[in-house]
């Protein structure tokens, strides 16, 4: 009977969604609308409760919206240099990678294989006073103290480029694969010199790419707290962080899952409108 | 006639392999000039080395008397229709047609007008607001035609343009393409490996092989005077037969049948050669006077409508294959019953002898 065979056959993904996925936002819901008991431990509550959406009115306090802000600006950022970096990556082992494209794309995904937090710690060895890259700048005799690398926005945002880089390169890379060579030919062949060529033909053609590279690089990086634990100061305080602290730190956990729900309605709201865009794109124009 | 292109002994390789081999060409302007051959015949390569996508490895290539070898393909007066037609999915119609005028900075009230101008000779101005993924292959096909054609290139290279069109819709774009090639007056380089598109078309064919060019003459001319057995066999269908001369304008065939020939220079007795009779040359039974006759078996006969095929048995392997028309005076398909005994003919100047 087909219906029995489709039953078991989903019967495990199914079972894994529902464990790991639905179980564990349901909580996070409940949580959210909780409180911290006078023993410090944190309690369920339901949302129609007095004082159920106590957290979530808390999260709105002024106090919060500089780490929102920062984390959007960081990821605009993070996304940008991704792209600026990834799309001549693939770019060129699109178009000039030959028989060796594959193998080159593997060698870029072979280091995602390291946990991103292992891969963050090596920075933290290069950037840091310390570290690798300024002892050798004091060696070269280039300074004589050394430079601020370590602790500042920019070794957070470029501690998050390097983590999601590859998000970037694979679907732009995808999408030039998908190009019909004689496309950029046709380019050439209109008058169209390599810079308008590029401008004019290759860039729009890619564009479903570089969205949804965006996309996948934009909204980890705005939740991401490692970079910015690991490589950045108290400056650098993200929205990821504040949500670990809630958690880790002032054991509030009732909070965190509040502010955790805010981030996800957040981000769904920005991928919500790439997939708008994604599908006006895909469209035929009528 | 002026000149529009000028191939001077133009060599490419690729590695090792010459994709095209010392090829001589001289193209007129407003010539309607084919090059037909098999895949990897090199005819591609060639037009894509006018287009400035590849470069000679040696020779030169003019284009309206200048040499072309420093200039960039955005620079040459040329302008491709591509195979896969390569339109901008992005872009509609109009703004498809409008790329070429754009970059050449053309203003924006004459790019209106030849754009227009441009869909109107393609038949598409009700479609320029389309996308080119809504389009069907023949109007695709239209629109890279007129993305090309709106720039007034002196050369315009089309590959294979009709490849992917069915056989219905590539006999009515023939008619159009030659129509608009006579209308606007272009110089075409069309390539192609279909024999019969490259004979209805062109004013004349370079029919290429291996890298060289064989024989480069009027449709007619390559029909009915091929230089090599290879021209023979691969425009129309040709009867091959091999023989040996036997003396002066004798040829003995391999099946022991002696037939006079007119036999070209140089060529001496004992030496092996090749008789080509086109099927359509060859008289079953009704000889004309001063027809060259053998006789043979019918070995086998196909119906095809407008004519009939019957193969016939010389006898020793050797076959010849005549091509009978079903007319209003006699009808071939119910002569020639396999078995019986027949007599074939041909005039002696319809056979040609090849080396």
């Amino acid at each position: 009977m087909a219906g029995g065979f489709w039953t078991r056959f989903l019967a495990a993904p199914g079972l894994w969604l529902l464990c790991l996925f639905a179980l564990p936002l349901t909580l996070t819901l409940a949580m959210s609308f909780g409180y911290v008991d006078e023993f410090g431990r944190a309690a369920y509550d339901s949302p129609f409760a007095p004082g159920a959406l106590d957290n979530y009115a808390d999260a709105f306090d002024p106090i919060y919206l500089p780490s929102l802000v920062r984390s959007v600006t960081y990821a605009l950022g993070t996304t940008a240099l991704c792209l600026a970096i990834g799309y001549p990556i693939a770019y060129y082992i699109a178009r000039f990678g030959g028989r060796r494209k594959y193998l080159l794309i593997g060698l870029l995904v072979l280091p995602f294989f390291v946990n991103y937090l292992v891969r963050t710690y090596a920075w933290v060895a290069l950037l840091s006073d310390e570290g690798l890259v300024n002892n050798a700048l004091i060696d070269l005799g280039v300074t004589s103290q050394g430079i601020q690398m370590i602790n500042t926005p920019w070794a957070v945002i470029g501690g998050l480029t390097y983590g999601y880089l590859v998000f970037m390169i694979l679907p732009v890379f995808a999408a030039l694969e998908r190009m019909d060579p004689a496309v950029i030919e046709a380019g050439k062949d209109l008058y169209g010199n390599k810079l308008q060529t590029f401008l004019h033909v290759t860039l729009p053609q890619t564009r479903q790419g570089i969205l949804a590279g965006s996309v996948l690089v934009f909204l980890p990086s705005v939740g991401d707290f490692v970079s910015a634990t690991l490589l950045g100061g108290p400056n650098t305080f993200m929205v990821g962080n504040l949500i670990q602290d809630q958690f880790f730190a002032a054991n509030n956990w009732p909070f965190g899952a509040a502010l955790t729900v805010i981030m996800m309605i957040f981000l769904t709201i920005w991928m919500i409108g790439y997939l708008r865009a994604a599908a006006r794109e895909a469209r035929p124009a009528l | 006639m002026a000149e529009a292109i000028k191939l001077d002994r133009v060599t490419k390789r690729f590695g090792e392999v010459a994709a095209v081999d010392d090829v001589t060409l001289s193209i007129a302007k407003g010539e309607f000039f084919s090059l037909l051959g098999p895949s990897g015949c090199g005819k591609t390569t060639t037009l894509r080395m006018i287009a400035g996508f590849e470069q000679p490895s040696e020779g030169h290539i003019l284009l309206e008397g200048e040499p072309v070898e420093d200039v960039p393909p955005y620079e040459r007066n040329v302008n491709t229709v591509f195979q896969s037609y390569a339109l901008f999915e992005h872009l509609n119609v109009e703004d498809n047609v409008a790329f070429g005028l754009k970059r050449k900075k053309v203003p924006k009230p004459e790019i209106a007008q030849r754009v227009r101008e441009a869909l109107e000779l393609v038949s598409l101005e009700q479609r320029a607001d389309a996308r080119a993924a809504e389009l069907s292959g023949g109007q695709q096909q239209r629109v890279a035609l007129a993305r090309a054609l709106v720039n007034r290139p002196a050369v315009l290279l089309l590959d294979e343009p009709l490849g992917a069109l069915d056989l219905k819709l590539r006999r009515q774009m023939q008619g159009e393409l030659k129509d608009i090639q006579r209308e606007v007056g272009i110089t075409f380089v069309y390539v192609t490996h279909d024999q019969e598109e490259a004979l209805a078309m062109s004013d004349r064919i370079a029919v290429m092989h291996d890298g060289k060019v064989i024989q480069c003459a009027e449709p007619e001319e390559v029909y009915e005077r091929p230089d090599e057995a290879f021209v023979a066999g691969f425009i129309g269908v040709s009867n091959l037969m091999e023989g040996v001369v036997e003396g002066e304008d004798k040829v003995k065939l391999a099946s022991g049948q002696k037939v006079s020939a007119a036999l070209p220079d140089g060529v001496g007795r004992g030496e092996t050669v090749q008789l080509s009779i086109r099927p359509e040359k060859i008289a079953l039974d009704e000889m004309q006077k001063g027809m060259v006759s053998i006789e043979g078996t019918v070995e086998q006969r196909v119906y095809q409508g407008v004519n009939t095929q019957v193969t016939v048995s010389l006898g020793d392997g050797a076959r010849i294959v005549a091509l009978e028309q079903n007319t209003y005076i006699v009808r071939s398909d119910d002569r020639w019953e396999p078995g019986t005994k027949v007599k074939v003919g041909w005039h002696a100047d319809h056979c040609l002898v090849l080396r």
